[in-house]
């Protein structure tokens, strides 16, 4: 049955199968994404030694790094997710191995006080971007394993939770609290999805929060981080001059933005204006009509990576379900935190927007995860052609 | 069609968990937009004042300084166009061989250059006001990080020659100096504005708000005579190297007006070019530099003497012996004149004459004369450091310093006031204000200080002490009848009487009418001769002389050679 279906349909990665419900706010955020880029780096590339003075620094590496993603992309959608599922305790497993290699001296790379990157010849690697992804497909295939599981303590929960603390503590002597915080998310959410006991989901929450709190407490720098976005004009040229200058930016880009190109900010006021901070930057050139936009595209891509989870689970496929919408929480989870630390909403940490901020490792790793969402779709379809067929 | 669920599966991936957590994620998203409301169409006002405060500044657009031109429109201080060079440290990456190159071209050791640009700060001025000349050359290297600013540097075509009466001004375009910081109000003009968004580099991005146009600084004439001002300068300049002077000064006032025109010191410098300048160069010793004005001030005794009905012009005063003694301390003269007449003891300036006349009045009488004719308070006329002179409380004294007093000991005047107070005699009794600028109007009405018969019977006495038998035959001036007094002051060196002396002479012509009051100091002639006849008195009659030509003031003496007063000694001068 299932071989005859796969006869009359398309082959894998022609256009017409793609979901334009996921292909129009994916390709939406990451051509804005690299718009946006050039134009919030633009004039710091041409101002600084570092880049050589080339105005479109930025814009070359973004749009090679997109090059090599939708590559990747291709030959992920590719891939069944049965292949991706018997392949997550390896990737994961991989995954931690390169977090190691981030920390041992002379072999990871320090930017800004932080050890996050591999240096791979030409391009630097950042494995807690790749981990992200890793731990999409880890969760869910721990949850499939442990669907029996799922009542108990002992054997649903405390293994998961080891893995976490393993992976916690690698990414946190980088430091990347930010990885850590969306890792623990998607985790959690998975297990959250797969069913966990309530009454162990709240316990984890309250364990979760309490655990936070003590690394904000003992980490006086996060502390203060915690405490300086409530009120960055108390010391707006010190501890709150990043956001101060973000929340400006907000301010002065009104409904319709001072137009693309106009944004006074990124000259050389907002530090990361091309990657942690590029909404900020969208807010000023194009207004709230430019961050409703980037909201709604978000909101959609968030809310279709769920359709299509509740979709393959009704078609059965649990390890699909837990994927999309383990992707979905990612997608979601952290570009809701990027976005409310540019508005000020929450506190300031290393965490760029999916899809459109700059990074290699971010892009490629998003794309990759796009493709599998494709994928998923593409399965379920299949599915569904082969049993109504 | 559909697959059948396990029980198992429905248990335990409840669709609802789904739905609660995409709805968590969805109401993060909806506070998202709700923020973005709040920050881009509400709290906008707020935030956009803060980024204004960051990152408009109020650029000022310099406006240009007005000039300064003699009384007769020639120029001597004008502002020209320079430039300034900049650089970016972090940008200015020179090869060994740019440094050298640029450093060449702007006259500046290569290390210095490379301190400058290995600098932390973002922004360095590598040289300021180049010519622009250089400017192009530095502009032609095309070097990386280095910029250039357009900037004003004053030029004073006169040079030292002008350089105390104009002053100058810092590197910022103010007044510091001279008529410079006096009239700074007038000559700086005020400047335009122009609001602009500058980048965290301080590149002006777009202009915020119209530009309000500069006004420039006002021309301001001068009453100074650059011919004047220029003889003035030589001849003092000649003096001061023929006595081996430690400094002179030399002041020329328009009796008639009050204008001040001419006004040099010496040492001077080059205002031009400030760099190794020293204190003493600076010093503008005409307003800030205070000395005993010896016998100058003895006219003013006889005035005060004549003006009371003490004495008349020909009343006999007894010299002899050539001392008087008063309480424990004596009076000498140096040369013991027997009965002179009270015209005679200008003529030959006896201190013991003088100290006669000045016990014949009360302290009160004498204070009140000085102070009427400006000793003892500034002339305020806007220059730095204007000094009053010492002039003591009446009550104070005693009759020995009264005595002291009347042949200008235990008092000290500035050049100026000196100059000033002859005015007095030069006109018929009355002071008029002394003004720096060209008076377009007729000057204000004088303040009377004798009256006019006095004035004209000291006239009279001055012109017989420029005369054979007076102490300053050398201040004659052919074709013009001169009036005029010497002094030659013991300088008081740490509290008592040094053998350092200062020269001066004081007079004016022509006498029949005088036009020009020239004042000589000669500070610590060391060439042997060191009397005010010797050595203030040729510079005062050059500078008359050329000054009254110059002004085209009628003669009112025959030319004659002066024989007589080359055959006749002169008068010894008393202390």
């Amino acid at each position: 049955m299932a071989t005859l279906s796969l006869r009359h349909a398309p082959r894998p990665g022609t256009p017409a199968e793609l979901d334009p419900l996921l292909v129009w706010p994916a390709l939406g955020l990451l051509m804005l994404g690299l718009v946006m880029v050039y134009s919030a780096s633009i004039a710091t590339a041409e101002g600084s030694a570092f880049t050589g003075h080339q105005p479109g620094f930025y814009l070359v590496r973004h749009g090679i790094f997109l090059v090599i993603g939708l590559v990747l992309a291709v030959v992920a959608f590719q891939i069944p997710l049965r292949f991706w599922q018997q392949m997550a305790p390896l990737l994961f497993l991989g995954g931690v191995m390169l977090l190691v290699a981030v920390l041992v001296p002379h072999v990871g790379r320090t930017v800004n006080g932080a050890t996050r990157w591999l240096p791979l010849g030409p391009i630097n690697l950042q494995p807690s971007e790749l981990m992200k992804l890793f731990a999409v497909l880890y969760a869910a295939d721990y949850t499939v394993r442990k669907l029996g599981d799922m009542g108990s303590l002992r054997r649903g929960f405390v293994p998961m939770a080891a893995v976490m603390v393993v992976v916690g503590v690698l990414l946190l002597r980088e430091p990347d609290f930010g990885a850590f915080v969306v890792i623990v998310a998607i985790s959690m959410g998975i297990l959250f999805l797969g069913g966990i006991a309530g009454r162990l989901f709240v316990g984890l929450v309250m364990v979760l929060a309490a655990a936070f709190a003590v690394l904000v407490i003992t980490s006086p720098y996060r502390l203060e981080r915690m405490l300086n976005f409530m009120d960055p004009w108390a010391d707006p040229l010190g501890k709150g001059y990043q956001l101060s200058h973000a929340l400006i930016a907000f301010g002065r880009g009104e409904w319709f933005g001072v137009g693309l190109g106009a944004s006074v900010e990124k000259l050389f006021y907002l530090p990361e204006a091309h990657t942690d901070f590029l909404l900020a930057v969208i807010a000023e050139e194009l207004g709230f009509a430019g961050v409703a936009l980037v909201v709604v595209l978000f909101g959609l891509l968030v809310q279709r990576a769920f359709a299509l989870g509740r979709q393959a689970l009704a078609l059965d496929r649990v390890f699909a379900a837990l994927v999309a919408q383990g992707i979905g929480i990612w997608f979601g989870f952290q570009s809701f935190i990027n976005m409310g630390v540019n508005m000020g909403m929450l506190p300031t940490k290393g965490l760029t927007l999916p899809l459109m901020s700059f990074g290699g490792s971010g892009i490629v790793a998003n794309c990759i995860a796009l493709a599998i969402l494709f994928r998923v779709d593409y399965e379920n379809r299949q599915l569904m052609r082969g049993v109504s067929s | 069609m559909k697959l059948s669920h396990s029980p198992l599966l429905a248990q335990n991936l409840p669709a609802g968990r789904s739905r609660f957590m995409l709805f968590l994620l969805m109401a993060g998203f909806a506070a998202l937009l709700v923020r973005s409301l709040y920050l881009q169409g509400v709290n906008t006002d707020f935030l956009q004042q803060k980024g204004e405060s960051r990152y408009s500044r109020v650029l000022e657009l310099s406006a240009t300084r007005g000039r300064v031109v003699d009384r007769n429109g020639d120029v001597l201080a004008v502002s020209t166009p320079v430039k300034s060079v900049w650089a970016l440290p972090e940008d200015a990456r020179l090869t060994p061989a740019q440094a050298r190159e640029a450093a060449r071209v702007l006259e500046m050791d290569v290390r210095e250059l490379n301190r400058r640009l290995g600098s932390e700060k973002d922004f360095v001025f590598v040289k300021r006001q180049v010519a622009p000349e250089v400017a192009d050359r530095v502009a032609a290297l095309g070097l990386p990080g280095i910029h250039l600013q357009k900037e004003y540097r004053r030029y004073y075509p006169a040079g030292d020659v002008t350089a105390h009466v104009l002053g100058f001004t810092g590197v910022d375009d103010k007044g510091q100096e001279g008529i410079e910081l006096a009239l700074e109000p007038i000559l700086a003009g005020k400047p335009g504005s122009r609001r602009v968004i500058r980048d965290r580099r301080g590149q002006i991005v777009e202009d915020v708000e119209s530009i309000k146009a500069p006004q420039d600084g006002r021309d301001t004439v001068l009453a100074i005579d650059a011919k004047v001002q220029y003889l003035a300068y030589a001849q003092l300049r000649q003096a001061v190297s023929d006595h081996r002077a430690k400094a002179g000064a030399v002041v020329v006032l328009d009796a008639k007006t009050g204008e001040v025109l001419a006004l040099v010191n010496l040492p001077t410098y080059n205002p031009n070019n400030r760099e190794k300048l020293s204190g003493a160069q600076l010093r503008n010793r005409v307003f800030t530099d205070t000395f005993e004005p010896g016998s100058t001030f003895k006219p003013f005794t006889a005035a005060l003497a004549l003006e009371k009905g003490k004495v008349r012009f020909d009343t006999p005063v007894q010299t002899a012996p050539g001392r008087l003694s008063i309480g424990s301390a004596t009076i000498h003269d140096a040369h013991p004149h027997g009965v002179l007449t009270v015209a005679q003891v200008i003529q030959k300036s006896s201190n013991v004459g003088a100290a006669k006349l000045a016990l014949s009045m009360t302290p009160d009488e004498m204070w009140q004369m000085f102070d009427s004719l400006g000793f003892g308070s500034p002339l305020r006329l806007g220059f730095p450091g204007e000094v009053g002179g010492r002039l003591r409380p009446a009550k104070s004294w005693r009759p020995i310093e009264q005595a002291t007093m009347s042949y200008g000991h235990g008092i000290s005047v500035t050049l100026m006031q000196l100059a000033r107070g002859y005015m007095a005699f030069a006109r018929d009794g009355d002071l008029l204000p002394l003004s720096l600028t060209r008076l377009d109007a007729p000057p204000p009405a004088g303040k009377p200080v004798f009256s006019a018969q006095t004035a004209r019977e000291v006239r009279a006495m001055l012109e017989m002490a420029v005369q054979p038998g007076g102490t300053a035959p050398k201040a004659q001036i052919p074709g013009y009848r001169v009036a005029g007094k010497t002094g030659t002051a013991h300088k008081l060196d740490g509290g008592s009487y040094a053998d350092k002396y200062v020269a001066s002479f004081v007079g004016f012509a022509p006498a029949s009418d005088p036009r020009l009051i020239v004042a000589v100091m000669i500070d610590e002639p060391s060439a042997g001769k060191y009397y005010g006849g010797e050595v203030a008195a040729p510079v005062f009659a050059q500078v008359m002389g050329g000054a009254l030509r110059s002004l085209g003031v009628a003669p009112d003496a025959p030319l004659r050679p002066l024989l007589v007063a080359r055959n006749e000694p002169p008068a010894k001068e008393e202390m």
